[in-house]
C-alpha cells in the first residue's frame, strides 16, 4: 500500500534522490529517467574528462546509466546515487580507454609535479573563455586518469573524501594525497594561461 | 611563505562544507596569512573554472541510448494521447473546410511575395517582425536578425 502511495507522488525537482532510487528499484522507469536527467550532465562531463573524446564520452555515459539501471538493486544506500553512478562511469571510462585507446590508466604522473609554491591567480580576474577552456582541458589531460578522476570527483562533482575513497578502494589519506598532487600539477599547467594576475 | 596549520581547512570554505562561522573566521585569517591567501586564491579560481565549464553542458539527448539499451519506454502515454487528439482536431477542421466549400482562390497578394527564399522558408533562422503593407518599419529595434515583412492577410492563410 505504501509503495502504491509513493508511486502516485509526482516526480519533481524536490523529489530526493533517495525516493527516486527506491521507486526506480520498484520498476518505475520514470523515476530512473529523473535520476538520469538530474545526473547526466555531471556524469557525461566526468566521462569526457577521462576519455577525452566527445563521441566516446557519449557512448560511455549511456553505457554507465544502462549498467546503473541493470545493477540498481545493488545500491543499498539510496541517498548515494551520485557517487555510485560516478564510480560506475569511472569504470566504464577506464574500460573504454583500455579497449579503444590502449592507454594505461595507472601512469604515474609524479614526474614534474611542482613541490615549490607557485604564484596564485586573482579569482576575480579568472574568466573561462574558449582559449582558457582549451588550456584547462589540456591541463587536466596531463594528470594520470586515476588521479584526474579523483580530482574531478572532488572539485567538479563535490564528492567527499570518504565517497571518493569508497569509489576507488583507497584510504582517505591516499585520496587526500592524490588530490593534493593533482592540484599542484593542474595549477602549474594552468598558471601561464591565467593572465598577469598571478601573484606569489 | 611559512606553513600554516589552517591551510588544509580552506577547501571546506570553498566547497561550503565549513559552517558559516568557521568559514568567516578562515577568510579573515586568510586575509592576513600569505600562505592561506595563496591557497584560497587557487581554490576559488579552480572552483570558478570548473563551475563555468559545467554551465556549458547539454546532454539530455543521451537518454535515447540508455532507454534503447535497457528497453525502457516512456511512462507518459497521456502525452501521446494529447498529440493524437490535437491531430484529430486538425483533421476535423480540414474536413469541415472542405465540406463548407472553401476553395483555394483568394484575393490576397501573390504568393510569390512570400516566396523570396528568405522569409517563409526558414522560420527558425531569425525572428521576423511583421507589419501591415505600407507601414513604416522605423519601429524596428536595432539589432541583427529582424526583418520587415508585410503581414500575411487572413484570406491568404485560409487559402493554404
Amino acid at each position: 500500500m505504501l509503495r502504491l502511495l509513493e508511486r502516485a507522488e509526482p516526480i519533481g525537482p524536490e523529489t530526493p534522490d533517495e525516493a527516486l532510487v527506491r521507486r526506480a528499484q520498484a520498476g518505475e522507469s520514470a523515476a530512473f529517467k529523473a535520476l538520469f536527467e538530474r545526473h547526466v550532465v555531471a556524469v557525461r562531463r566526468f566521462v569526457r574528462d577521462l576519455v577525452r573524446d566527445r563521441h566516446l564520452a557519449d557512448d560511455a555515459t549511456q553505457e554507465a546509466f544502462a549498467r546503473a539501471h541493470a545493477q540498481l538493486d545493488k545500491l543499498a544506500d539510496h541517498d548515494r546515487f551520485k557517487p555510485w553512478i560516478l564510480g560506475i562511469a569511472r569504470n566504464v571510462a577506464f574500460e573504454v580507454r583500455r579497449v579503444r585507446q590502449h592507454e594505461p590508466i595507472d601512469d604515474d604522473d609524479d614526474e614534474g609535479t611542482p613541490d615549490a609554491v607557485i604564484p596564485s591567480p586573482d579569482p576575480e580576474a579568472v574568466l573561462l573563455d574558449r582559449e582558457l577552456e582549451q588550456h584547462f582541458t589540456e591541463a587536466l589531460g596531463v594528470l594520470s586518469p586515476k588521479r584526474r578522476a579523483a580530482l574531478l570527483m572532488r572539485i567538479d562533482h563535490g564528492l567527499s573524501y570518504e565517497e571518493i575513497a569508497l569509489a576507488f578502494g583507497w584510504s582517505i589519506p591516499t585520496v587526500k594525497n592524490e588530490i593534493h598532487r593533482a592540484r599542484l600539477k593542474l595549477r602549474a599547467a594552468l598558471l601561464p594561461h591565467l593572465g598577469a594576475g598571478g601573484r606569489p | 611563505m611559512t606553513a600554516c596549520g589552517r591551510t588544509p581547512l580552506l577547501e571546506s570554505v570553498v566547497t561550503g562544507e565549513a559552517p558559516a562561522a568557521l568559514a568567516n573566521e578562515l577568510r579573515v585569517h586568510a586575509a592576513g596569512c600569505a600562505r592561506c591567501r595563496h591557497e584560497l586564491n587557487w581554490l576559488e579560481s579552480e572552483a570558478k573554472l570548473f563551475r563555468e565549464r559545467a554551465a556549458r553542458d547539454e546532454v539530455l539527448h543521451l537518454w535515447a541510448g540508455v532507454a534503447e539499451r535497457r528497453g525502457l519506454r516512456s511512462q507518459r502515454p497521456w502525452s501521446r494521447v494529447l498529440v493524437a487528439v490535437a491531430a484529430s482536431m486538425l483533421l476535423l477542421l480540414g474536413a469541415g473546410r472542405v465540406a463548407l466549400g472553401v476553395t483555394s482562390s483568394h484575393g490576397g497578394p501573390d504568393a510569390s511575395v512570400f516566396d523570396d527564399g528568405f522569409g517563409m522558408s526558414e522560420p527558425l533562422m531569425s525572428p521576423a517582425l511583421t507589419f501591415e503593407e505600407g507601414e513604416n518599419c522605423s519601429r524596428l529595434p536595432d539589432g541583427v536578425g529582424f526583418r520587415c515583412e508585410p503581414a500575411i492577410p487572413a484570406s491568404f492563410i485560409a487559402s493554404r
